[in-house]
């Protein structure tokens, strides 16, 4: 349990220091941000530790109508963020409110959930919905990532070594209205989630759906996007009808895991149950009646 | 229900408040001990397997390791953990290192080590081969013929039946429920289960031993029963009594968990291998699997009644199971019947139940100890018999409930290990329970109309009712020790263990309202074999009762004491003197006084006299708590998930030493009940090994869950009290398990008879009637809309 | 194995200290063997919050924290709370309205409090709440010390935010 394995914790003060370091020592070497150190207790090979909360990387800027933020970004920074809270009806600073109590929050960071490819991390759906991108850095230089991408399974990315340094969202369509929302389904309040889901929506006058996003995490090894489910909606007045078409569809889109928190039967359904609420609280701030 | 006294019912703040909200080093491990090692316990990966070798030498020569015991090790005494005054009644089957284990979680090995890393390395080091044996996890299949003996040694003694991995049978009757049940216009009998819970105290168990310099061992442990405690590893480590001096500081909660012997003798023995001072302190995750648990049952309870609502017959049948070892078994168990089937009248009861030893983690003493499952079964069975006679659920239970002046003989057949005592109840506050908690709830108004939050969240409101005990009648015994200083203060020493219940304030508030003096007065120590007098501990609901009674005597007495001195002092006779407002009085005109300072010196300095007492106290009788509860609920009727916005307690306490202190442990109690109720369960897989062991998957309540809490103490003067206090710590544990599944049953119309209710269950339930409806549609759909129910506007 | 020992700078209750450390302690384990038991171990996998310190006055888990992390910051424990013999009024109101059963939780939660106050003078319940999520208590149902953050609070904003200072000694009503 104790970490007298490690035999070095190394402080850069550069994206660039730590990159090399990460290099340098490969798989003995593990980034640490907000701490959490539970996640390295069960491995024993990691030697090094580097911290890299204190490289400039928690910052929340607007970049082009949309968001730069910094990987070493705390959930709390997020949910106390008033643009954040402002931005696409705030389900990014929804999702960060949920994730774990306030220490929790405190040091959990928008880029250590995504690195560590928790299935369950709040944030991923949220991001998703957005079409986050990832910018990973290595010694050779920077590249940029679309989330979807990152995540290769339960725990494991494309990461291999380098390191995530900040995650960009672009600008959320223009024109019409649009409408966001943000569930999750926990046991009880305080909980990992079974279930959570981000969506979005873009309504013409007419009252068509022009544009949508759905994004579910926990329900699957990866945070995915339930493209049938969005694709039903695309082209159809956003009815009641039209949502459960587009609840059905997801459905059957989804493998959900069967775990000790849930069946895949229970999470198949919650599922479907979320991303209606999801999608009619979407409907609602679109100022979509149905 | 109004008294007149100074302290006595006053909500003071604790008398060791300011310590705790400083965060001032009290608590076990809060001491640097030089030479300190650490200490570990290896623990079996199989749920039952023999140790065919064992070679520690790998794990003895890595630096930094003083000692690794196994069972060759160390003597092997049988003996039972169980935190209960001598003879135990639970079996005599559990070793200190052995060369079977039972559960994945038994003691292998000890290390003691210079670092924790290297504790823990050792363990990894220690080569074990096991001969693994067939399990048996399921209680229900641990009597077969054929099924693995888990209890094969030879030497273990109190074991009911261990051929057929019977740890205890017990068996009451009073009256004859055959002939009830004959005379019934009609009967009911359904199945209950309830689960595996964890006391999950904040503060894990903990001990430390060092060898003192007159070569004794002193244990410093976070237990409820010290002197239990020293006797037990007295035996164990076969060194005498006297030799053993257990300290018992600030505890983090206990629930019963720590009404065990756990680490103390292990941790003694690395102590006396290694000569150096040892700490053992469980992580969560051993915290969880390794130490203790609420046992599980399954119960299967009949009722015979009347057209009218009248119980005739109660026949109650438990299959129970105690893990590995058997402590806490016969007891526990008892309590299901013997504290459960009394809050009814009726001439003819019956408790039956087989406890057994399954390969799963231990059970042992949890808050209630028994009561909540047999109240879970019985307070469900009498909500599901009103509904069907088409009574009120409160009226029914009035027309039977257990009155003042009656005799419940049950009782007398169900002691702790020998026959026990008749019990007669001199208060019962039950009325007022009902109707003060009813007003408080609502409940007339929510019963017959709950009004749903919209189309998919309906309400409900339920309600349920027990008793309790306080202390065990004729063997829960304590003593007190009272000394007084020169200023005027006293000190107050008691072997009753203060586990965060607020017994120290309580005691202290006691001697105060006695003596005459002010709460400031006192200096609380409790406890430590040493220096404080003898206490069976802190269980049973004992403490302000028993541990109380004897407090009261020994400041009677120094009382008496005091008022010898003033009447010398004051030249007048002791008759025409009285203690109050820190000084002592005369009661005629001539208003003369002294203070308790003067007095005490005078005493100590003039007189050359320590004024000092002592007593002790237990009762033959254990006078029930009463209590009724009510919960509201809403049903999401999308995800199965249950909220409880409300949750109100009414409980018949005696008289409340100190009401705020009492509502908090009844507040504490109702967290913890919800939590079986909706949330937790330590769950297994098909090896025996437990699959939820942290905080994230064993939920248990949090502020965000927790409903809003009525507490309304209902006082009653209880004879055997003192001041006429009764007993608060358990029983509010006992009915908000089946208020909330009665009340679900009132919101959906579906009723719960498994414990925890789960989202899952809530929906596939839900699903199963909507389909049962739709296939019998020409009958009504379903029982709970025969309720009329206010459907909201969106 | 060779470990490169640190050393880290820290103000710590308005003191200034400077440990050596071992790359891999923890900030809890390092507080505990400098003395401050006020900070307890109750998880070690950042879910009860009995370990619960303020660092650079955000309440966080010390058993999740390495030490080295803590290099630079100001800590506040239960141990810096109280100004000598005076009591904090939160520490008092506390024991006030009975929100302390066994005194386990009671450090973090006081903490939570205080960090809670410090951006929020006027929380709603529902506020309180997730303030104390990270604080488990199995002893008062947190009745008692929901109330006492309300009640600490009102007083907070009665006062001006100015502190009532109340000695630090046993008392009786």
């Amino acid at each position: 349990m104790a970490f007298e394995h490690i035999e070095e914790f190394l402080r850069p003060t550069s994206v660039r220091e730590a990159v090399r370091a990460l290099h340098r020592e490969g798989r003995r070497a593990r980034v640490v941000a907000g701490g959490t150190g539970a996640a390295l207790r069960e491995n024993r090979t990691v030697r090094t530790l580097v911290d890299v909360s204190r490289l400039g990387l928690d910052y929340i800027r607007r970049k082009d109508r949309g968001w730069a933020i910094g990987a070493a970004t705390t959930m709390t920074a997020l949910e106390e963020s008033r643009p954040i809270r402002e931005f696409a009806d705030g389900i990014l600073a929804a999702a960060a409110a949920t994730c774990g109590s306030v220490q929790n929050r405190n040091m959990i960071t928008l880029g250590g959930g995504l690195a560590n490819a928790w299935a369950t991390a709040d944030t991923a759906a949220p991001l998703l919905a957005l079409d986050a991108s990832v910018v990973l850095a290595n010694a050779r230089g920077r590249r940029r990532v679309p989330l979807a991408e990152l995540f290769l399974g339960t725990d494991r990315t494309i990461l291999n070594g380098k390191l995530l340094v900040e995650i960009l969202i672009p600008a959320p369509p223009r024109g019409g209205r649009t409408g966001w929302s943000y569930q999750k389904l926990g046991r009880t309040e305080s909980d990992i989630s079974i279930v959570n889901c981000a969506a979005g929506l873009q309504v013409d006058r007419a009252g068509k759906c022009v544009w949508a996003r759905i994004a579910m995490g926990a329900i699957e090894p990866t945070p995915l996007r339930a493209r049938t489910a969005e694709a039903a909606l695309i082209g159809q007045t956003l009815t009641l009808d039209s949502i459960e078409a587009a609840c059905d569809a997801l459905t059957r889109e989804i493998r959900p895991i069967t775990d000790l928190r849930a069946t895949a039967e229970y999470r198949g359904e919650m599922s479907a149950v979320l991303t209606r609420r999801a999608l009619r609280e979407c409907a609602e701030r679109a100022g979509c009646l149905l | 229900m109004s008294h007149d006294y100074n302290v006595v019912g006053k909500r003071v703040t604790k008398v060791d408040g300011v310590k705790l909200v400083t965060g001032r080093p009290a608590f076990t491990d809060d001491i640097a001990v030089p030479g300190m090692l650490y200490g570990k316990i290896l623990p079996s990966p199989h749920a039952h397997a023999r140790i065919k070798r064992i070679d520690t030498s790998k794990a003895r020569a890595l630096p930094g390791v003083h000692a690794v015991l196994t069972y060759k090790d160390v003597p092997r005494v049988p003996h039972t953990t169980a935190g209960q005054a001598w003879p135990e009644p639970s079996p005599y089957d559990t070793y200190l290192l052995d060369s079977k284990v039972r559960f994945v979680g038994d003691r292998v090995a000890a290390v003691a080590a210079e670092t924790r890393a290297q504790a823990e390395e050792a363990l990894r080091l220690i080569e074990v081969e096991y001969e693994v044996l067939p399990l048996v996890l399921d209680m229900e299949h641990a009597m077969d013929a054929g099924a693995p003996m888990i209890h094969d040694e030879p030497d273990s003694t109190g074991i009911f039946d261990a051929q057929h991995n019977l740890a205890a049978y017990i068996h009451q009757e009073i009256g004859n429920v055959e002939q009830g049940f004959r005379e019934a216009d009609m009967i009911f009998e359904r199945e209950y289960r309830t689960p595996r819970q964890q006391h999950c105290s904040i503060e894990p168990h903990v001990t430390i031993t060092w060898l003192d310099s007159d070569n004794r061992l002193v244990i410093r442990s976070s237990t409820q029963v010290p002197y239990h405690a020293r006797r037990q590893v007295a035996m164990i480590l076969q060194i005498p009594v006297q030799r053993v001096h257990v300290i018992k500081p600030r505890i983090g909660g206990g629930f019963g968990g720590k009404q065990e012997m756990l680490l103390e003798d292990i941790c003694g023995a690395l102590t006396l291998a290694t000569r150096r001072p040892v700490k053992i302190e469980f992580t969560r995750e051993e915290e969880f699997y390794m130490s203790r648990s609420r046992h599980p049952q399954i119960l299967r309870i009949k009722m015979g009644v009347m057209h009218d609502g009248t119980i005739v017959a109660n026949h109650l049948k438990v299959l129970a199971t105690t893990g590995a070892y058997g402590s806490h078994s016969s007891t526990v168990q008892g309590s299901t019947g013997s504290k459960v089937l009394p809050l009814y009248r009726t001439a003819h009861m019956k408790f039956e139940c087989h406890v057994v030893y399954t390969n799963t983690p231990v059970a042992g003493a949890f808050r209630g100890y028994g009561c909540p499952q047999g109240f879970f079964a019985q307070e469900s069975l009498v909500d599901e018999i009103a509904h069907e006679l088409g009574m009120d659920p409160l009226e029914f239970r009035q027309r039977n409930f257990i009155q003042l002046g009656d005799i419940d003989d049950l009782a007398a057949q169900l002691g702790e290990g020998k026959k026990g005592l008749p019990r007669t109840i001199r208060s019962c506050g039950l009325p007022e329970c009902v109707e003060r908690g009813a007003a408080a709830a609502d409940w007339e108004r929510k019963r017959k109309a709950p009004q749903d939050v919209s189309s998919h969240i309906r309400r409900g409101i339920g309600v349920a009712c027990s008793m309790q005990g306080s202390g065990i009648a004729g063997i829960d015994w304590a003593s007190a020790l009272l000394k007084m200083n020169e200023d005027g203060s006293f000190n107050l020493q008691v072997g009753a263990s203060d586990l965060g219940t607020g017994s120290d304030t309580v005691l202290a508030q006691i001697a105060a309202e006695t003596l005459g003096v002010s709460l400031d007065k006192f200096i609380v120590y409790s406890a430590d074999t040493d220096f404080t007098p003898f206490d069976v501990g802190a269980y049973a609901s004992s403490t302000t009762i028993i541990s109380g009674g004897a407090v009261k005597k020994a400041a009677e007495n120094v009382r008496e004491q005091i008022l010898r001195v003033a009447s010398r002092m004051l030249e007048t006779p002791v008759e025409n003197l009285t203690c109050r407002d820190n000084q002592v009085v005369t009661k005629c005109e001539c208003q003369k006084s002294v203070s308790m300072t003067d007095l005490a010196l005078h005493a100590m300095y003039k007189e050359k006299t320590q004024i000092i007492g002592h007593a002790s106290h237990f009762n033959t009788d254990s006078p029930p708590p009463f209590c009724v509860q009510f919960a509201e609920v809403e049903v999401d009727t999308e995800t199965g998930r249950i909220r409880v916005p409300h949750l109100v307690t009414a409980v018949d306490l005696g008289v409340a030493i100190n009401p705020m202190q009492a509502e908090g442990q009844a507040e504490g109690a109702v967290l913890q009940s919800l939590g079986y109720a909706l949330a937790e369960e330590m769950q297994l897989d098909e090896r025996g090994r437990m699959i939820n062991a942290g905080f994230a998957d064993y939920k248990i309540f949090t502020s965000k869950d927790m409903p809003k809490l009525t507490t309304i103490l209902v006082e009653t003067e209880e004879p055997l009290g003192p001041y006429g206090a009764k007993a608060i710590a358990e029983i509010p544990i006992n009915a908000p398990a089946p208020a909330v599944a009665n009340a679900i049953f009132h919101a959906i119309g579906v009723r719960f008879r498994k414990l925890p209710i789960r989202p899952e269950e809530v929906l596939r339930a839900l699903r199963e009637k909507e389909k049962h409806e739709e296939e019998t549609s020409d009958e009504p759909a379903g029982v709970g809309a025969a309720i009329p129910r206010a459907t909201p506007r969106h | 194995m060779k470990t490169t020992l640190l050393r880290v700078k820290v103000v710590i209750n308005s003191e200034a200290k400077e440990w050596t450390i071992a790359p891999g302690d923890l900030l809890l384990d390092v507080l505990r063997r400098e003395g401050y038991f006020g900070v307890k171990r109750g998880c070690e996998t950042g879910e009860c919050g009995a370990c619960t310190v303020l660092v650079n006055g955000r309440a966080i888990n010390s058993c999740l924290l390495f030490a080295a992390q803590a290099d630079g910051c100001d800590l506040l424990t239960i141990e810096g709370v109280a100004k000598d013999d005076t009591l904090d009024p939160i520490q008092e109101i506390f024991l006030d309205h009975g929100a302390v059963q066994c005194g386990y939780c009671t450090p973090g939660m006081i903490l939570s409090t205080k960090a809670l106050l410090a951006r929020n003078s006027d929380p709603t319940e529902a506020e309180v709440c997730d303030a104390l999520a990270g604080n488990y208590c199995r002893c008062t149902g947190f009745r008692k010390p929901i109330e006492a953050v309300l009640a600490a609070a009102a007083a907070r904003r009665a006062n001006g935010g100015k502190k009532s200072p109340r000695a630090a000694k046993v008392k009786s009503r």
